[in-house]
């Protein structure tokens, strides 16, 4: 009984460490590579935990309008986050909980912190902390009818409502879905690159509030809640971005040729988003919605040719 | 037959509580415990029903012919929020509207409270055209005295007269519906239609059952009434009429389908269709609201589309003898209706709470409210959560149904409706989540706008209390719903005859593990609050926020709730606004004005009602006031009575 439940446990465990010390390197990925790309030397690559280990020694400050609710958006983000790391399958090994309809929890986990974050943006009653909530709400509601066409169009390719069946999909990618699949994950690459306030949506490095969307919202946090923060927001990386490179890796025979893939892939990925992020600006805030509509729009045909 | 008598004594409960109520010798806590105790019946009764009790009857005569009152799952679903939201509205209302006011409106408030859950508890029980319509015109007319509470305002006097058209315009359909039944059924009496002899006929029925149904669950377009009803109302009769009374028109599109003998195989379709835009157009129009109750108004008619969609969802699977679409659809139906009866009445409740603090139910006006009144900040927060669709709250299990329902009927080859019912559901979640981080970010984060927030307190305990109350069920509902499902397998069975159980079955591991992942969430946010709790000791300090640096920022240069909500302003249909017209280098002075009309009742409709309400004072001509006049016309009408007789053989061969 033991010996055949080891080779689970194993990956259960190697899933969990993943979600646990992987995180804060994709940002570190990201910024080297924008620092090659600009002829810089760059922060090191493991900046982030540096800093994760600094905050955590910090002292934090609070304003005198905040109450409780400050401290929500930062815990709830790291903890919807981990909880929906859970859910999703890490290349072809397959996700630690797995149910049918665990695809809606999963969506709205992504919903659930960011109702907290931007409840705790308003808590401080800054003015330039609200603007910030008001783009992330809009942004974020134009951003999850694509994520859910997405599932949608997945769902109906192969009837399960399951990430871990409707991702790793076996022969996704030689079959008619071949088109479909394409389009999702253009229009999920978009939904990636909004959710994760990266360039050409947001721009995390931007140094004027009145053009911030998730930066500003986290201005009051500090100490260990604006650890929570950063760490939650690496989550995020790591965890849609597994919701992106699943269906597109190929499944090899081994486990652990499948989980050289996905880390291959996720440093692929960071260093995709840099080199994004260097060969292009920032969007004008009124063009935002328009390219998270194209992202909608790219699934909804997804979703209308799996329907013919 | 016990089950049923309880029932039967609740509602005689609640009805000498109202008497006693009204007369003023008779001491409030009388009153209030006659209640009370009717509540206990009515739950004990549903409960025990719906956990494995049989169906019970009780048979009578009405004016010599048989009539029936009885108990099933159904009826007991929908006792089962109606006494919990009634008994807890009875206690938090007796601070928050004493019987000593000025103006003495405490008493009739009392009465017609009593009344109305009287009415509905009657209401589920009938199963005679002519009771059902008796007992639906007390709840119309209690509600509309209930609603009409401050009639000393204008405003009032409107919301209510508009609700007193609209109901017995529904009223009116009903009552056709009834004749017709009358016909199929032979008699008053409901039996369920053993096979389909004309179609027409059951077209008719369900078509008049949707239309005067719809008028009181506030389907689109017959929703018009709903806002300022519920905006006017006092808040726990607003959480009661919004929790209960908008229910009784799903009841009663439940009930009389269950009767029929098959759905057409479009009607399902098109329900789920009507309920995807009425749940889109409910929260467009709660982003667009200043009037924190208004809010909540429109938040009950997307919740109440959402239901639609259940049902249609369910008669899709019925037309189809899909039972796992059924099963998914009323379910989630049902489910949700629960759901919103919890969230909902404690949101109006907790509405309450600011307007009996504040006295304003403008938003723009509060803020900072949570270090002001934070026992209420904290029990209202959950509901928050519940109305977003949001783990781990209850009101996220009953989407997550109608998602899987929705699924599986785009596996199943009905995908046009399917498809526009998600992407609506998705699209209605996250506009929710918008119109409610609007509606607690700007009442209760922050820093207050206006002096009447500076100065809130938290209310009474004996209003706090059943706030508590429902917030611990709607978390409890979200982490248990595995329990709930053998009843919802009940509920599904009655609401669609000969559906077998499948929920208990079919989603019992899949609930499992959603409670465990919920579990998991909560103790992970457990422990994040305990890590930043042991964080490194801080200075105490007054700090103000940062604000990039201004020095001395001001309470009114806070985000408000409209600019909030301003890039939305594409699905607000009523809001309209008067931009300033800026031209030149040097600009003079300029104003900015918005403002809400009800896009269908006061832009659409009201101009042309009017219009045939002038038309129409020409008949008044007939109206002398003489009785001489008014007999002239009984004896033409009974000349014109008689020669139809006399003719009606020749004339029709």
């Amino acid at each position: 009984m033991l010996p055949a439940m080891l080779p689970a446990m194993l990956q259960f465990l190697l899933h969990g460490l993943t979600v646990l010390l992987l995180p804060p390197l994709i940002p570190g990925l990201i910024a080297k590579t924008k620092a090659l790309m600009a002829g810089r030397q760059g922060p090191p690559v493991l900046q982030l935990y540096y800093d994760l280990a600094k905050l955590a020694r910090k002292q934090a400050v609070f304003s005198r309008t905040t109450t409780w609710v400050f401290l929500a958006g930062p815990v709830g983000g790291v903890a919807a986050g981990l909880v929906a790391s859970c859910l999703v399958p890490f290349g072809h090994t397959p996700a630690p909980v797995s149910f049918q309809g665990d695809v809606i929890l999963f969506a709205y986990l992504f919903g659930l912190a960011r109702f907290l974050t931007i409840l705790s943006a308003l808590d401080t009653g800054s003015s330039f902390e609200g603007m910030g909530a008001a783009r992330e709400a809009t942004f974020s509601a134009l951003a999850e009818p694509a994520l859910f066409l997405g599932f949608a169009a997945l769902a109906k390719a192969n009837g399960s409502l399951s990430l871990g069946t409707m991702l790793a999909f076996p022969g996704s990618l030689t079959t008619r879905f071949t088109g479909p699949l394409i389009l999702i994950l253009a229009g999920w690459v978009i939904v990636y690159l909004a959710e994760n306030s990266r360039i050409p949506v947001d721009d995390p490095n931007t140094h004027l509030e009145l053009t911030m969307i998730h930066e500003v919202m986290v201005l009051d946090h500090s100490g260990r809640p604006l650890a929570l923060v950063l760490y939650g927001a690496s989550l995020k990386l790591l965890v849609l971005g597994a919701l992106i490179l699943t269906p597109a890796l190929p499944r090899a025979p081994h486990a652990w040729q499948n989980w050289l893939a996905f880390y291959a892939a996720l440093g692929g990925l960071a260093v995709g988003v840099g080199v994004v992020e260097s060969s292009m600006a920032r969007f004008r805030m009124t063009k935002v919605p328009q390219f998270l509509v194209a992202g909608v729009l790219a699934t909804a045909f997804a979703f209308l040719l799996m329907l013919v | 037959m016990l089950d049923v008598a309880l029932v039967l004594a609740s509602s005689g409960c609640w009805f000498a509580g109202a008497l006693a109520s009204a007369s003023p010798r008779a001491p409030e806590r009388l009153a209030t415990g006659l209640g009370l105790l009717g509540s206990l019946f009515a739950l004990g009764a549903a409960l025990h029903l719906l956990l494995g009790g049989a169906v019970s009857g009780l048979d009578f005569r009405v004016w010599g012919l048989p009539a029936r009152l009885e108990l099933d799952a159904l009826s007991a679903a929908f006792l089962l929020p109606l006494h919990l939201v009634g008994g807890l509205g009875l206690i938090y209302g007796q601070r928050y509207w004493p019987v000593q006011l000025a103006w003495g409106s405490g008493r009739s408030l009392r009465f017609f409270y009593g009344l109305l859950v009287a009415a509905m508890t009657l209401l589920f029980l009938a199963r005679h055209g002519l009771v059902f319509l008796v007992a639906w015109e007390l709840m119309a007319v209690s509600a509309f005295f209930l609603v009409g509470t401050e009639h000393e305002k204008p405003e009032v006097r409107r919301a209510s007269w508009v609700y007193l058209a609209c109901t017995h315009t529904g009223t009116l359909l009903l009552t056709a519906m009834v004749i017709l039944m009358a016909q199929r059924m032979g008699g008053l009496q409901w039996t369920a239609l053993p096979a389909s002899t004309s179609p027409w006929f059951e077209g008719g029925i369900l078509f008049l059952a949707l239309a005067g149904f719809g008028f009181k669950a506030g389907v689109l377009p017959l929703h018009f009434w709903l806002p300022s009803a519920h905006a006017s109302a006092p808040s726990h009769v607003s959480a009661i009429l919004s929790a209960v009374m908008l229910k009784t028109g799903i009841y009663g599109i439940l009930r009389v389908s269950s009767l029929l003998p098959g759905i057409p195989r479009g009607v399902g379709g098109t329900l789920l269709a009507l309920g995807a835009l009425t749940a889109l157009y409910g929260v467009g129009n709660a982003l667009a609201q200043r009037d924190y109750k208004r809010l909540l108004a429109y938040s009950s008619i997307e919740n109440l589309g959402i239901i639609a969609m259940g049902v249609g969802l369910g008669w899709t699977g019925r037309a189809t003898h899909d039972p796992w679409l059924m099963a998914l659809g009323f379910g989630g139906a049902i489910f949700h209706v629960w759901n919103h009866a919890l969230f909902k009445s404690l949101l109006f409740y907790g509405a309450g709470a600011l307007l009996h603090a504040t006295g304003t139910r403008d938003m723009e006006a509060l803020g900072g409210l949570a270090r002001r009144m934070p026992r209420t900040a904290l029990v209202v927060f959950p509901a928050v959560l519940a109305v977003a669709a949001l783990p781990p709250f209850n009101a996220f299990l009953s989407e997550w149904f109608l998602y899987r329902g929705l699924f599986a009927s785009l596996g199943r080859g009905y995908p046009w409706s399917a498809a526009l019912g998600l992407v609506a559901l998705a699209l209605a979640g996250g506009l929710a989540a918008v119109a409610f981080a609007r509606f607690f970010g700007t009442l209760f984060l922050g820093a207050p706008r206006s002096e009447l927030a500076d100065h809130a307190h938290d209310p009474a305990a004996s209003m706090l209390l059943p706030m508590a109350v429902l917030a611990g069920l709607c978390l409890a509902v979200g982490l248990g719903a595995f329990l709930l499902l053998p009843l919802l397998d009940r509920v599904i069975a009655a609401a669609a005859p000969g559906t077998p159980a499948l929920l208990a079955a079919g989603l019992r591991v899949d609930f499992h593990r959603l409670a465990g992942v919920e579990l998991g969430l909560l103790a992970l946010v457990g422990a994040g609050l305990a890590w930043l709790r042991r964080s490194p000791e801080a200075p105490e300090a007054d700090l103000p926020t940062w604000d990039c640096g201004y020095a001395a920022a001001v309470a009114r240069a806070q985000y408000t709730g409209s600019s909030f909500a301003d890039a939305w302003a594409p699905v607000q249909p009523g809001l309209r606004a008067r931009r300033p017209r800026l031209r030149g280098l040097f600009p003079g002075g300029a104003s900015f004005r918005q403002a809400f009309r009800e896009p269908f009742g006061e832009v659409f409709l009201e101009p042309r009602v009017v219009r045939v309400a002038e038309r129409l004072l020409r008949f008044r001509r007939f109206q002398q006031g003489h009785l001489p006049v008014y007999l002239l016309y009984v004896l033409l009408t009974l000349l014109g009575t008689f020669l139809w007789m006399l003719l009606r053989g020749r004339l029709l061969g």
